[in-house]
This record gives C-alpha cells, structure tokens and sequence, in this order.
C-alpha cells in the first residue's frame, strides 16, 4: 500500500474515534472530585522496591497527576489521581546505587497493565481456559475461609501446599509466619534458574547458606565461570555498579575481567578475555587453576582452609589436574590455563564467581566447591574485592520446604496425605518446570487452588479462586536482599499511589484469614497489617547514625543500612550436608539424551524476561535483545560453522528435537558459541500470558529433561542433549532491529549483519 | 476525508496528556487510547480549526470572577495557587471551593447548588479557556512569567470584570513572540516547543 | 551559555539496555508492536549497537549505545524545509515536532540513523497512557522524532535554578538512560564548562567520536575500551 492511502486510512480510523467528542458539551467527559489534594504538573518523589525479581533494589518514584478512567454509579468519567510516572534507582540505596536495570525501568508497566486482574475473580470455566466471573472481597474470603476451616476442623491442617518464588522479606515472613500458626508446610521456593546448588556450596565451604555478594568495585581481576552477573544473575544492578567501579572508577586503576562459558552471555561480551570450556567442565579448570597456582608457588593450598578440604586430592595437590587433563576435559590449553592461574592469583584483589549453566550441571555442586576453593586460596572471602555474605536478620530465614517435584509428586499421589488447598503466590511453575514432572497435571488433581497473582498466567489460569495483589506501586513493599551489598541492607516503601482497582495487599489479606479462621492461629499472628508488621520489626533494628529511629528513617529513604546487633543476626547454617566431612571429587557431568542421537548441548538461558515471569510488558518485548537485536521473537543460537555444515542461515526455522519433545524456531547464527552447543532464551512461548506475550514464540522449557543435581535435587537445567535440523526457510517470525531501519514487505533477512557489524 | 487530514487539529483538548476522548470509557482497562489524533470529525471542523475559529466554551456553572475578585481575592492567592509552585495554573476543583463556601454566602442558590454537587463527587467540568492545540506542542510553565511580575491580565485579559473567563486575549504565537522581543527574553523554538 | 554533549565509556558499558527502556520510559515513545517492528519502524531513540569480531573460539563482542549525536554540523538540518530540525545556542539539535511536516529528509541524511518516523498515532492500551510523561509531548503521525537529551529534564532544570537564583551544577541534569545505567556508562552535562565530568571524559585519551571523517562535528564521545597492556 503507499503512503497516500495509508494516510487516508488513518484519517478514517482515527475519525471514528473522535467523532463523539470535541467539545460538544453534551459528550463532555464527566470529572469526579479527587480524593486527594493535588497540585497539577509538579512531581514529587517517593522511595520504592523493585520486585521484579529477589534483588531488592531500592527505587525513587516519580508521582505526577493524571487523568484516570473510572466509572462511578454507571457513569464513566475521568478522576484526577497521583500516579507513578517513572522509576529511577534510588540514588544512595547501598545496592543499585542510583541505577536500574530493563526490568526495573519497565515493572511501572505492570502497574498499568491493561490485562491486570482488577478484582477477585471466581472460576466458571475449566481449569487452565481462562474463563472467570467477578465476585466481591467478602464473597472471595469467606470461600477461602471455608477451605481453610474445612481442613482445620478435619485435622489436616498439613494439607496446603504454597508455591513462592525466591526472595526474602517480610512480605515473605508474613506467609511464612501464617502457614506455620495455621499447621501447614511451609512453602516451596521454585525459581528454573534458582541458585539452590551455589548457596549449598556456600554453606559448606563457608557455614553460609546463601547467595554471595561481591564487592567487584574494589576488585583487581574478576574471573567469572558462566554467572551473567551483569545482566540477570545474582543481584545484576549491584554487580554492575561495582563492576562501573572496578573498570574506570578508580583513577589509574582499572580491573580486569574473564569469563569462562560455552556460549557467550550479555556479560562475558564485556570480558578482556572470553574463554570457552566444553560444558560441565568449569570445575576442572577451577582446579586447574588452582593447582596451577599452587604449583607455581603463589599461594600455599593451606590457605584454602575449610573450601580447599572439601575437594577430593586438594591436600595432595591436585594431582589429577595438570594442565594435560584441563586441557583434555575443557579444551583449554596449557599456556591459557599457565597465563590466567597467573593473573588470578598476582592481580590482587581478585574475586572467582560462578553461577548459571556451570551449576545446571549433574556436577554442578562440585562446579560451585571448586570455584569456592579458589576464592578461599587466593584469600578473597571477606576481604575487599572479594567474596561476602550479606548479614540477614533472623526473620529473613525462611522455612525450609519441599522441592516442587515432590510436591507434584505428592499431588499426583492423591489420597490422604496430598495437599487439599494449593495456594499461589507470583510463581509460574507450570511454565518454568520440566514437563515430566507433569506440574500442570498434579495442580488440576489438587482440590482447591488459590492465586494471588495479578495476572491469568498458564499456573494462575488453573485456580479456583484469584485474589489479586496490589501491584507495588500501589502497596506497601519491602525486600531483605539475600545479596549485593556488604552491609546488612532491608528496603521498604509505602504505596506511591493509590489502589486502581479492587485488589488488595496479600499479607493484608492473610492476616485478615487469620484472624477470621474458625480455630485461631496458634499463636494468634500479633499484627493487624502488613505496614504494622513492618513498622515492628524496623523498630528492632538500631537507627542509623544522625537519624531518628530505624523505622522513620527507612520510610523516608526506602532503605534501612548498618550493622545488625548480634541478636539479630541469622547464626551461621550449620553445614546440612550429606557428604558433611567428605571431600567430593570431579564427576563428568551425566547428560539427558544419547550423544548419537542429540549431539548437541542445549542450553536454555535467563533472557530480558528473566524466566518469562516479565514477558508481558510491552517495553521488554519490543527491547532489541543485547545479543541479536531480537525483537517479540524466539530463535536459537547455533555455531557459525555448525549452521554452515546444517545448510542453516539467519531467520531459517529450525527443529530441535530432546528426549522430552520437539519445537521449532528460528536460528540465528552466531559466532559466539560453541560449535556443539545451541541456546535458547527463555522467556517467550508463554500459551497464556496477557496480550504481549500469548501465543508468542517458543518455550525452550518444553525440552528439558528432569535432569537433576543428585545433592540438593536442583534441575540441573543445563543437562539436555538434543538434536536440531533445518526445518524451512524464514518465515517472517524473528523481527531484528539490527538493520531494520529500512522497510521490508516480507520477512527480514537481514543477512550480512553477523561479523560486519551494523549498519543502517 | 483526505483534506481533512492536512492541518492536523485535535479536538478542543489541550495541554498535557491530552485525555481520551469521551467515547464509550471501559469500566476495566484494555481498550486502545487514540490518544492524540490529528483528524478531523468533519470538514467543518477542520476548516474552522485553519482559520483558528474557536467557538467560546460553554461552561457548567456562571462563575463569577468579578465577585470573587472585588472581594480582595487575589488570582494566585487561593484558587489558582498552583501557577505559583508549578507550570500549570490549573482550574480548581469543587473541593477548592469548598473551602470558603462550605461557611460562606451559603444560602445563596449557586452555593447551594455548589453544595449540592460537591457531594454527589462529581465534579464541576470546567471547559478549558486558554490552551494550545495538542499539536501545537507548547510547554507554558507560568512560573518565570509570574517571576518577571507579568500581570495576569496580560494574558488573561479583565477576568477581574467577567464572571465565566472568556477569552478575550488571543494567545497567537506573534502574542507571545512579541512580548519576548520586547523583554529580551528567549524566542527560540526550544524554549516553548520540545 | 551551556554547550549540552555526553560520553559514553564503552569499558563500562555492559550491554544491558537499561538506558533504551528508560528512554522510552521518559519519552513517551510508543510500542509499535511485531508487525510494524519487522518492518523497521520501532522508535528506539537509543539503541545498544553490537559489534562481533573473528570467529569462534576467538570472538570478540563490543556493545555501543548510539543515539543523535547533537551534531554542531548536523546533517540533518540543512535538509530540513520547515526549520523543524535546527541547531539550538546550547548546542542541542532541535526537533519541533509542529514545524515537521514529514519530508523524513532529515532521517535520508543522518548517518547515525537516530531519526525516526511516526508512522501512526500514538496509541496504548488503556491504562498504560497513564505512565506518560507530561512533560513530553505525543508525536502525532508524520513528524519526525529522535533524542532530545532530555530536552524537558534540562528546561525544567534551568527554570527551577532560575526560580531558587542558584547556578546548574554539573550533575543536576542526567538524562533519563545516564541516570538509569546501572554501571554509569552514560554521562550527560556541559561541554562547555572544563570541570564537568563529562568535559574530562571529553579529554581522555581512549576518546572518539562516530564517523568523525564525515565532518558532523557530533557532540558524544566514545570512550573505547581500554586495552590490557
């Protein structure tokens, strides 16, 4: 079509939509009183928490007026309301630092979601369709109510099942607290890209069961194995702001960075030095390293303390991992190995990370002791540039719980001992686990399922019963950040606006439950509100220097920061281990899939959208991603050489096929992997997920194996072997910004772009 | 239909964003917002939009200025107070009104009507008087004008002597551009147009 | 008279994106949706370029963050009938969304590709419009529209330290995507002024400018990545 009728067509479209209105009186816009006092046009700034995803960074909330759709009595109208215009990193939060990541800038989009849900909802379809009818507060609680006293009065309490994602705070404790007054479990964490395996490493080599923190801006060197520490792993913002520091912070000082991976991340693209190992492998290096270190005699292997004891051979010096057997397990070569054992160990301070797919290994937990090791031989735990934990309050543990595939188990079972009451908060399981634990199947067997989501997602689709949240903007919200920061740190921020809708503040409604149950809790929960909870357990903590009381301050900053009284502090875990004392050796990783039939690794990785659960906001999907310029799309990323051998070139739809299914995608081929590795971002291929992203693109989940981690029963996610095959030509489905500048009637190949670099 | 296109004008809203048209508002969120169009109803309209032909604003209520203002009441000092912290003047709200009239001249029968209306919350819906055309795109922040001790009446006209403002001054861009010559302030496109 | 550039360190940068989703955050830029981005129309005012080198296992990835450079010889105004696209006294590239009438010349001309085309209204579905900016104005169809620097942050600035009779400092006027970038990659402020961050950052020695031969005179600097001795 050309230009002309283009614009004609616009004229008429957009005609109709005014037709009704310009200043006619009679189709005046009706306006209600504001309910609150606002001055037109000026901004005020209000501290918030970020909770797209466990980090917890601090937020500065800029609040202007805006003109709202309601409808009051039948009538439509506009109220002028104070409403979060932007979000920007509060500037002295000791995490973010005044910075914000994409999922940050974008969750003011959730907020404002055109397909948030408004008010309880009541299913009236089948389960997983969609389909519900409003009902009101009072309705939607006394249901739940009559579930929960239904179980109560038969004595099976034990029977509710809660399914969370990660992330501490005491939004968390609350759920927490009321599970445990009431008798039931509590609940199970399941993140796909969980870090269960390093905090179990941690625990062991350091008595901490928990995330580390590292302070990267005092750092000399950084060697990271596989962690996309500056895109979506750990707590990203901090790691950036400190890796800001470490590489052009400090006068005449700048820091130097590796990255060992099989494909190459939005972070090891940042590396001096990008080094890839054959997958599962990461550990062998780490110890190559490290007996390479001590071979050369720059640091004794005593200095490893504990972490270096629990490697098998660590005390006779790591006989078995010369640099002839790093190089046969990595394909790193000897002078590699010799030249960065050297720079690890002389440019002090030097820090060791690792996290991501080295982890989502069968051997993943010897992966993450190994590095461990080598954090300790060089001496980076605790000290400057090095490796810390973040001292948690007590209140921030949360109760230990079952895996989701024992739960699914359980559900699956049925009979007397499975859960009655399922209750959902902000998790995607159904999306975000393997198949084979049929997690869609076990949650229809369950008799009652609960949603405290604010969005129909493939999980949240399956409940009987939905009380929406209030989105954060519109609640109060805190986070106690299990990392990224060296100080005890606890963010909280009122509601920046009011509720648009009918929802309400889970742990409001909780404790509400709890009071109103027919047998109280025992003991009763002490609160009456969430803020209140919140306003006691900041009281606990000491106030800041100059500053009234740790609660008046932390309101005004967002952020409470300083040294947690001992009596306070979370003990050290104690090492719950079942190799406690034993020293654990190299296994090759076990992969899904005979090497024969699936030669290729599969490696599905944390996107923009992290695990999906951010793939309905629009800004996110039309994002160009950091690696492809990918825009709304799915596709996979082979070897340049391996497409060449496929016959496969950009845009080309591709089948890959693992033990557990098969999907079809668009390829992209890229230098910057392996050549037996293919990878695929996470996130789209959502069947149900909003406007933005339903129907959208594919779910590499759907080819994971149940592959897991045999200490802690991770998914070992990284551990699927398939087989992959040109399936067609393009077909229009893989948008690239990248050279899209121009107008294409059919399918962009944009072709040539790859190894060029960009032009118009 | 195709001229109706050239000279792009919105319909009568102004200022900042422009708030959707009073079409069938939906009572939950997904509806697209034609947020800021610039056809016309009809040819009509566009003609009477080239020729900068406003038709005077019917307005809900015959407030009266000159009332208000003959009792000592300054512009900025209660009602449009806002001009003074911020860009936007503002027309105030019936909670504004209130304030005084919830005490004062209350067996008067515009105040009851006043009353009356301020607790059924629904607002009075005031037409704004003196705004740009959405695509016009000017940013008019009152604050360094009522800095520079710019009279409101330069502007505004004698609201001091009308009850409903009318708009008596025309705000042209040569208005503007005029008094900014003469008082050796900014006549760059920037400083009003981004 | 302030003379507005930034810099960008590239041995900062990480690729993140934050500062395109802050950009279009602030700037009240439109999701154009699958359809209309396959056919190149997205509106990325900001976008993080990248640049591949060699080959596997010795590849190489630099990211760069391009946005309208603010040209002193910018191409794009002299092509411009209307006086839409014009240079400011402050150095700013100016795009007066209502002098544009859409010969999109100015988009022919630049060689960054920072301009782009409204090709529909402004629409979103309801109630994200509330997320917008009121200082930013909607772009209508058939304007053009690119980076400002935050034109309405620098404005809103001068008029507040005019109205508290108080000097800018160097740092009161971030852009939206220097203040977001988590590793403070981007920095905005006055060339004109020797002691500002970004004027040092101007004098560094890893500095260059984009296709500098082509004698635009662009007021964003580079910093390349520093390499290891």
């Amino acid at each position: 079509m050309d230009r002309r009728t283009f614009i004609k067509l616009t004229a008429v479209t957009g005609t109709t939509a005014t037709l009704a209105s310009c200043g006619s009186p009679e189709n005046q816009l009706i306006r209600f009183i504001p309910a609150e006092d606002i001055t037109p046009g000026v901004a005020t700034w209000k501290p918030g928490v970020c909770v797209m995803c466990s980090a917890g960074c601090g937020l500065t909330v800029r609040v202007m007026d805006a003109d709202a759709d309601v409808v009051r009595d039948g009538k439509a109208g506009v109220v002028r309301i104070m409403a979060a215009k932007k979000l920007e990193g509060a500037p002295a939060h000791p995490l973010n630092q005044g910075g914000l990541c994409v999922r940050g800038q974008a969750a003011i989009q959730v907020t404002y979601h055109p397909d948030r849900i408004t008010q309880p909802l009541k299913r009236s379809g089948n389960r997983g369709e969609g389909r519900y009818e409003a009902i009101t507060w009072d309705a939607a609680l006394t249901e739940l109510l009559g579930q929960l006293d239904k179980l109560a009065a038969a004595g099976n309490t034990k029977a509710v099942a809660t399914v969370v994602r990660s992330g501490f705070s005491q939004r968390r404790a609350i759920i927490d607290e009321f599970l445990k007054r009431f008798g039931a479990p509590g609940p199970v964490v399941y993140d796909l890209f969980g870090d269960d395996v390093l905090r179990r490493a941690n625990a062991m080599s350091f008595g901490r069961e928990q995330l580390p923190t590292f302070d990267i801006g005092n750092s000399r060197h950084v060697l990271s194995f596989g962690a996309d520490f500056l895109g979506t792993w750990n707590s990203p913002v901090a790691q950036s702001a400190g890796y800001g520091r470490m590489r052009q912070g400090r006068p005449g000082l700048r820091g130097s960075f590796v990255q060992v991976e099989a494909r190459m991340s939005q972070t090891g693209a940042n590396a001096d030095e990008w080094v890839p190992v054959t997958p599962g492998t990461e550990g062998v290096l780490a110890l190559g390293l490290a007996r390479a270190i001590i071979t050369a005699n720059l640091r004794p292997a005593a200095a490893a303390g504990r972490a270096g004891a629990l490697i098998d051979g660590w005390a006779s010096g790591l006989g078995s991992y010369t640099p002839e057997e790093v190089q046969k397990a990595t394909g790193v070569s000897p002078q590699r190995l010799e030249r960065l054992a050297r720079q690890f160990a002389e440019s002090t301070p030097s820090v060791a990370i690792v996290g991501g797919p080295p982890l989502a290994h069968t051997n993943g937990l010897f992966t993450a002791l190994a590095v461990n090791a080598l954090n300790a031989l060089v001496g980076s735990v605790g000290q400057p540039g090095g490796l810390h934990f973040t001292p948690q309050p007590i209140a921030a543990r949360p109760l230990a719980s079952s895996s989701l595939q024992a739960l699914s188990v359980q559900l699956l079972a049925g009979g007397a001992g499975a859960p009655q009451v399922l209750l959902l908060d902000g998790a995607n399981p159904i999306f975000t686990a393997p198949r084979a634990w049929k997690v869609r199947d076990a949650f229809d067997k369950a008799p009652f399922i609960v949603s405290f989501g604010s969005f129909l997602d493939e999980t949240s689709a399956m409940a009987d019963l939905i009380l929406p949240d209030h989105s954060f903007l519109e609640s109060w919200v805190d986070a106690v950040p299990e990392s990224g920061s060296v100080q005890a740190t606890a963010s909280v921020a009122g509601p920046v606006m009011r509720p648009l809708y009918e929802t309400r503040s889970t742990p409001d409604v909780l404790l509400e439950v709890g009071r109103r149950l027919a047998k109280p809790l025992s003991p009763a929960l002490p609160w009456q509100t969430y803020d209140a909870m919140l306003a006691a357990s900041f009281a606990a903590l000491p106030a800041p220097a100059g500053g009234t009381d740790a609660w008046t301050d932390a309101q005004t900053k967002g952020v409470w920061t300083g040294t947690l009284p001992a009596s306070l502090t979370a003990p050290a875990a104690a090492v719950a281990s079942d190799r406690a004392g034993t020293a654990v050796a190299y296994a090759p990783a076990q992969f899904d899939g005979d090497a024969g039939q699936f030669p290729m690794h599969f490696l599905p990785y944390p996107s923009i959208f992290y695990d999906g659960s951010a793939a309905h906001l629009p800004w996110l999907q039309e994002l160009p991603d950091p690696l492809t310029s990918a825009m709304w799309s799915s596709w996979v990323e082979i070897n340049t050489a391996t497409a060449g051998r496929l016959g496969i070139a950009l845009g080309d739809i591709v089948t890959i096929t693992s033990s557990q299914g098969t999907l079809q995608a668009a390829a992209i081929v890229s230098p910057g992997i392996a050549p037996d590795v293919v990878a695929m971002p996470v996130g789209q291929g959502h069947q149900l997920f909003t406007r933005y992203a339903s129907g959208r693109g594919q779910n590499p989940v759907e080819l994971i194996a149940p592959v897991t981690e045999p200490s802690t029963g991770a998914l070992a996610w990284a551990a699927t072997r398939v087989s992959i095959v040109k399936a067609g030509p393009p077909d229009g489905r893989l948008v690239l910004f990248a050279g899209g500048m121009r107008e294409h009637e059919e399918t962009p190949d944009r072709g040539g772009t790859w190894g060029r670099g960009e032009t118009g | 239909m195709w001229l109706a296109v050239i000279g792009s004008v919105g319909c009568g809203y102004v200022g900042y964003p422009t708030p959707p048209p009073a079409t069938a508002l939906p009572a939950v969120p997904g509806q697209s917002t034609g947020l800021f169009t610039t056809a016309h109803a009809s040819f009509g309209e566009a003609a009477t939009h080239f020729f900068d032909r406003r038709a005077e604003p019917v307005q809900p209520f015959d407030f009266p200025h000159v009332t208000h203002v003959q009792k000592g009441i300054k512009c900025t000092e209660y009602c449009h107070s806002n001009v003074t912290t911020g860009p936007v003047a503002g027309i105030p709200g019936l909670s504004t009104c209130m304030v005084c009239h919830q005490a004062i001249a209350t067996e008067k029968p515009r105040i009851q009507q006043i009353t009356a209306q301020s607790k059924t919350g629904v607002d009075m819906a005031w037409k704004r008087v003196f705004d740009f055309y959405p695509e016009s795109h000017v940013k008019f922040n009152h604050a360094p004008h009522i800095r520079k001790n710019v009279e409101c009446a330069t502007c505004h006209g004698n609201i001091a002597e009308q009850t409903v403002a009318k708009r008596n001054v025309e705000l042209t861009m040569g208005y503007c551009v005029n008094c900014h010559n003469e008082n050796k302030a900014p006549v760059d496109c920037l400083t009003c147009h981004y | 008279m302030p003379k507005w550039g930034m810099a960008v360190d590239l041995d900062t940068c990480t690729g993140c994106g934050a500062c395109v989703t802050a950009c279009h955050a602030e700037n009240n830029i439109s999701t154009v949706g699958p359809e209309q981005a396959a056919r190149g129309r997205a509106k990325h005012w900001l976008r993080v370029e990248r640049y591949w080198e060699g080959e596997f296992p010795d590849v190489r990835l630099k990211f760069r963050p391009v946005m309208c450079q603010q040209c002193d010889a910018a191409p794009c105004e002299p092509v411009c009938p209307t006086y839409a696209s014009h240079h400011t006294e402050e150095g700013l590239n100016a795009q007066v969304y209502n002098r544009c009438i859409g010969t999109r010349y100015c988009a022919n001309a630049c060689p960054y590709n920072t301009r782009f085309f409204d090709f529909f209204n402004p629409a979103w579905d309801k109630p994200l419009q509330l997320q917008l900016n009121p200082d930013v104005s909607l772009r209508e169809v058939g304007v053009m529209e690119k980076c400002t620097f935050c034109v309405q942050r620098i404005k809103a600035t001068q008029i507040q330290a005019a109205a508290e009779s108080r000097e800018i400092k160097d740092g009161d006027i971030q852009t939206a995507c220097a203040q977001s970038c988590p590793s403070k990659a981007l920095v905005f402020g006055d060339l004109s002024d020797p002691e500002s961050h970004v004027s040092r950052l101007a004098r560094s020695g890893r500095g260059s400018k984009l296709l500098e031969d082509l004698g635009t005179f662009p007021n964003v600097n580079y910093l390349n990545r520093q390499v290891e001795a």
